[in-house]
């Protein structure tokens, strides 16, 4: 009986802290769109370029500025999108604009790169649901 | 800890001196007290900041008279207004209209449009004619910044009809 009872409250506490960790995602207005507005898609490019992030129907704000409806670029190059639910990384491949930048000048070795944008909250955290770009392949030559 | 309190307790009676000694520096030129002042306010911003419109160009014919204007910021980050943190701002566009004085919050009209949460775009309509826009960036208070964060003034042609998708930007600098 006991070990039963113990059982139920563990799974009712779970119960309870389940929709409070996925209220913790920030949302977004739904008309929100994060692009690429420069480069573009297959896009053939000599030396280091400015990428445009685009930002549709939300704000921008520095990371650590918790304000609805607002987040943080981050641009991923060569990698896939990371888990949606956790900070997203911050290493070369996963670039922070925590200032609110919304352009950055990219230098990249001649060849075939990705590019995506993923949106980040105050926390640098996506937002449910996550909002990202299409990802696209650029040519960088020599 | 107990330096933390000391320094806490130490704050207010440095903002008074330094009020006092700066009310005594006043009094020697009482002209020019008030700009000094004003100029304290603003918040600072880097000389290589500047803003522009990446979209539509000076001269541009748009077809339809709604379209999007795209705002781009280098060297210079965006946050919504109300946030203080140091090099950011947000756009305010000007429409058919001369830049607004720089010591004051930028006015709140249909000449004057704010963007306070931090918007990098918007979806204008202007009836057809020809328009000027222009960007300045205003602090967490809409106040310009130090020195101020502006772009060029374009002029654009509306022309009536429905809005095509605008083609490929070109390559910025």
């Amino acid at each position: 009986m006991m070990p039963k009872r113990r059982l139920l409250a563990i799974a009712t506490s779970l119960l309870l802290l389940a929709p409070a960790a996925y209220a913790q995602l920030r949302t977004m207005p739904e008309t929100a769109r994060v692009y690429i507005l420069w480069p573009s898609d297959g896009q053939v490019i000599r030396g280091a370029f400015w990428v445009r992030m685009g930002l549709a129907d939300a704000g921008i704000a520095p990371a650590g500025v918790e304000k609805a409806n607002t987040g943080h670029h981050h641009l991923l190059i060569d990698v896939d999108l990371p888990p949606l639910d956790q900070p997203i990384p911050n290493d070369r491949n996963h670039l922070h604009f925590g200032l609110g930048q919304t352009e950055a000048r990219i230098d990249l070795p001649p060849g075939r790169h990705t590019l995506q944008l993923l949106l980040g909250d105050e926390t640098h955290t996506p937002h449910q649901p996550p909002l990202h770009s299409r990802r696209i392949t650029v040519t960088v030559t020599p | 800890m107990p330096v933390l309190r000391r320094l806490l307790l130490l704050t207010p009676a440095l903002t008074l001196a330094a009020r006092h000694a700066l009310a005594q520096g006043g009094t020697h030129d009482h002209a020019a007290a008030t700009p000094a002042a004003a100029s304290q306010g603003r918040a600072k911003a880097p000389r290589d900041a500047y803003v522009y419109i990446g979209w539509p160009q000076d001269g541009q014919v748009i077809n339809g008279t709604r379209f999007k204007v795209w705002f781009g910021t280098r060297n210079f980050g965006v946050a919504p207004a109300g946030v203080a943190t140091p090099n950011t701002g947000h756009h305010h566009l000007l429409v058919d209209t001369p830049m607004p004085p720089l010591d004051q919050p930028i006015p709140n009209d249909r000449n004057h449009l704010h963007f306070g949460l931090g918007q990098t775009e918007t979806m204008l309509e202007l009836p057809p004619g020809t328009h000027t826009l222009q960007l300045v960036m205003g602090d967490a208070d809409h106040v310009p910044h130090d020195p101020p964060v502006t772009s060029r003034r374009i002029t654009i042609q509306v022309r009536p009809g429905r809005a095509v998708p605008p083609p490929p930007p070109a390559p910025p600098q």
